[in-house]
């Protein structure tokens, strides 16, 4: 069974706006969270969704679930205090439903652009490595700067990739890693991979598109709205 | 749910789309597998028609040819997991249809698909170029699962192929005769195969081509011995420029009664003796697009090994279509194309 996490338990804090998170802007008549959900529903290779997002937004994803008839949804979650609790949750409330060696494909809410090829990536990665990471090549150069002021270094470009979201594991190994990190009171890992890696396996990269971006900022937010292109012809 | 597909935008140039999709009523959604590109696309493409219509048409998806599967189907017609091939031929509601087109689907030699007021995926509305489409669930015809994908990607034209052959009632011993060694003279011949027991003559320019085709006749135009066939129905599946002196040879070669049915496309007018339709009391028939019920015809005629096996010498290659580049490729390859068959694209974006 391959199932994906969808992280929908973010406040937003970055966009600015105070009563709702980035992940349940409206996009043309649709929240974001949903057009992410919509990727993984529709997919012929996910056979069920868990949603982890704050206790006060279950009611939305429930009467979403019936209005977009999202058909994979099976466990709505509470999201934790950090990304990584968050995740964790996750893992809990799926562990009676699954076996060990089932694929859990973890994505961002706010990323809605996540492409088919990304998600057939991700669960045939994880199921011949055990764990994946989504990434793009860097175009840019990248500088380290420790003191926030002056360059520190200047990374090989050609060895340096930037990480996306979804992070893909076999059952066992995220939820392995989750616990010992727990159990060394390692709490605020923003990256279920970095988990996997101190657990001392490996973690195999694997195809990510720029357009599979995360909406953090405003500016993030109209980059969105212009790539979803209102369809000109008529409906049939 | 937003959909990700490749429109062109003018000539030579395609861009990423990503479109929000919504499920209408009636429809289902497809997973586009595979898909060919016509010659149509290719004019498309290579801005090989006039400005005007061009621009009217730009930005469109392109692609009228493919084989998907059922990924959600509201109307219950479906199950998950179907393959399916999508009829690109859209009849309005038939609520919305009047006495000439309701006496047109009601005869069996024609159809709905000669209403104007039909729609065609690639030329008046979207064609399939994206991962998942929005479809009208009565233009699905499924397909039987074990059946390759690549071949059933040629329902399209089988379907075409079903269609000029309804336009005319054939008799056991009629010999048929089919100008054209493109892939739908192939097509139609592969398909005459399956239904008709009398003799089938194809006449084509290419040696190579012609000995593509298996158990039936088969020469190279001008021959002299054409004339002694006794032809009596002739398909002409030549079309553009070429289609005037092909027609010209039937007209000269065909038996006195006998009937034409036309079925290639020529872009600008060409000339016709009518003289000599005249003296020999020809008949001449006009085909058009397909309906469904030629692409279900098509999926039956499937179903059979040998039928399969004739169809996929078509198939040149198969490409795995990742990104937009990997789709602009497979253009310019099929433009440059002269063997007979397509390059089938397999989508994975």
């Amino acid at each position: 069974m391959n199932i994906a996490i969808i992280l929908a338990g973010g406040k937003g804090s970055r966009m600015g706006m105070v009563d709702q998170p980035k992940q349940f802007i409206d996009i043309y008549g649709k929240p974001i969270v949903v057009h992410t959900i919509e990727a993984f529903d529709i997919h012929e290779q996910i056979d069920a969704i868990a949603v982890v997002c704050l206790k006060e937004w279950h009611e939305d994803i429930k009467i979403w679930t019936r209005k977009y008839e999202l058909n994979k949804i099976k466990w709505i979650v509470d999201g934790g205090e950090t990304r990584q609790e968050s995740v964790l949750n996750g893992l809990k409330a799926i562990e009676e439903d699954v076996n060990p060696e089932d694929i859990v494909v973890i994505h961002d809410a706010a990323r809605p652009l996540i492409s088919h090829k990304i998600i057939v990536n991700n669960i045939e990665g994880a199921k011949k490595y055990g764990a994946v990471d989504t990434v793009i090549k860097a175009s840019d150069t990248i500088i380290q700067s420790i003191d926030d002021n002056t360059i520190s270094s200047i990374p090989v470009r050609k060895e340096l990739y930037i990480g996306q979201t979804p992070q893909s594991f076999v059952y066992s190994t995220i939820y392995d890693a989750h616990k010992s990190a727990a159990s060394s009171q390692i709490q605020d890992s923003t990256d279920d991979c970095r988990l996997v890696l101190n657990s001392g396996k490996k973690v195999h990269l694997v195809d990510g598109d720029k357009l599979n971006f995360k909406i953090t900022t405003m500016e993030d937010l109209l980059l969105l709205k212009s790539i979803i292109k209102m369809s000109k012809l008529e409906r049939i | 749910m937003l959909s990700r597909g490749f429109k062109i935008v003018q000539s030579k140039r395609f861009e990423i789309y990503i479109e929000d999709l919504e499920v209408s009523f009636g429809h289902a959604v497809v997973k586009i597998e595979t898909a060919a590109i016509c010659k149509a696309d290719l004019r498309y493409y290579l801005g090989s028609r006039d400005e005007r219509t061009l621009n009217l048409k730009y930005p469109i998806n392109l692609i009228h040819e493919a084989i998907g599967t059922i990924v959600k189907d509201p109307t219950n017609s479906f199950k998950k997991g179907d393959k399916v091939a999508l009829v690109p031929n859209i009849m309005i509601d038939s609520e919305k249809q009047d006495e000439f087109d309701i006496a047109l689907s009601k005869n069996p030699r024609l159809g709905e698909n000669y209403s104007p007021k039909a729609l065609f995926a690639s030329s008046s509305y979207n064609g399939f170029s994206r991962d998942y489409i929005a479809y009208p669930a009565r233009n699905l015809v499924k397909i039987e699962k074990n059946i390759d994908s690549s071949i059933a990607t040629f329902s399209e034209l089988i379907s075409v192929a079903s269609a000029a052959i309804r336009r005319v009632i054939l008799k056991e011993n009629d010999v048929i005769g089919i100008w054209g060694d493109g892939i739908l003279g192939y097509i139609l011949c592969s398909v005459l195969k399956q239904v008709h027991k009398g003799h089938i003559i194809v006449i084509g320019h290419s040696k190579e081509k012609l000995e593509k085709y298996e158990g039936v006749q088969t020469y190279i135009s001008k021959d002299p011995i054409i004339k002694k066939c006794k032809i009596n129905v002739a398909f002409e599946c030549i079309g553009g420029i070429a289609s005037e002196s092909g027609i010209e040879e039937i007209l000269n070669s065909i038996l006195p009664g006998a009937k034409l049915v036309l079925a290639g496309v020529a872009e600008n007018p060409i000339k016709i003796n009518t003289r000599k339709i005249l003296e020999k009391g020809l008949a001449l028939y006009g085909v058009t697009r397909s309906n469904v019920e030629d692409f279900k015809f098509a999926a039956e005629l499937l179903k059979n090994s040998d039928f399969r096996f004739d169809i996929s010498k078509l198939i040149l290659d198969v490409t795995p279509i990742y990104e937009i580049k990997d789709y602009y490729r497979v253009f310019e390859v099929e433009t440059e194309s002269r063997a007979l068959g397509k390059h089938i694209m397999n989508f994975k974006f």
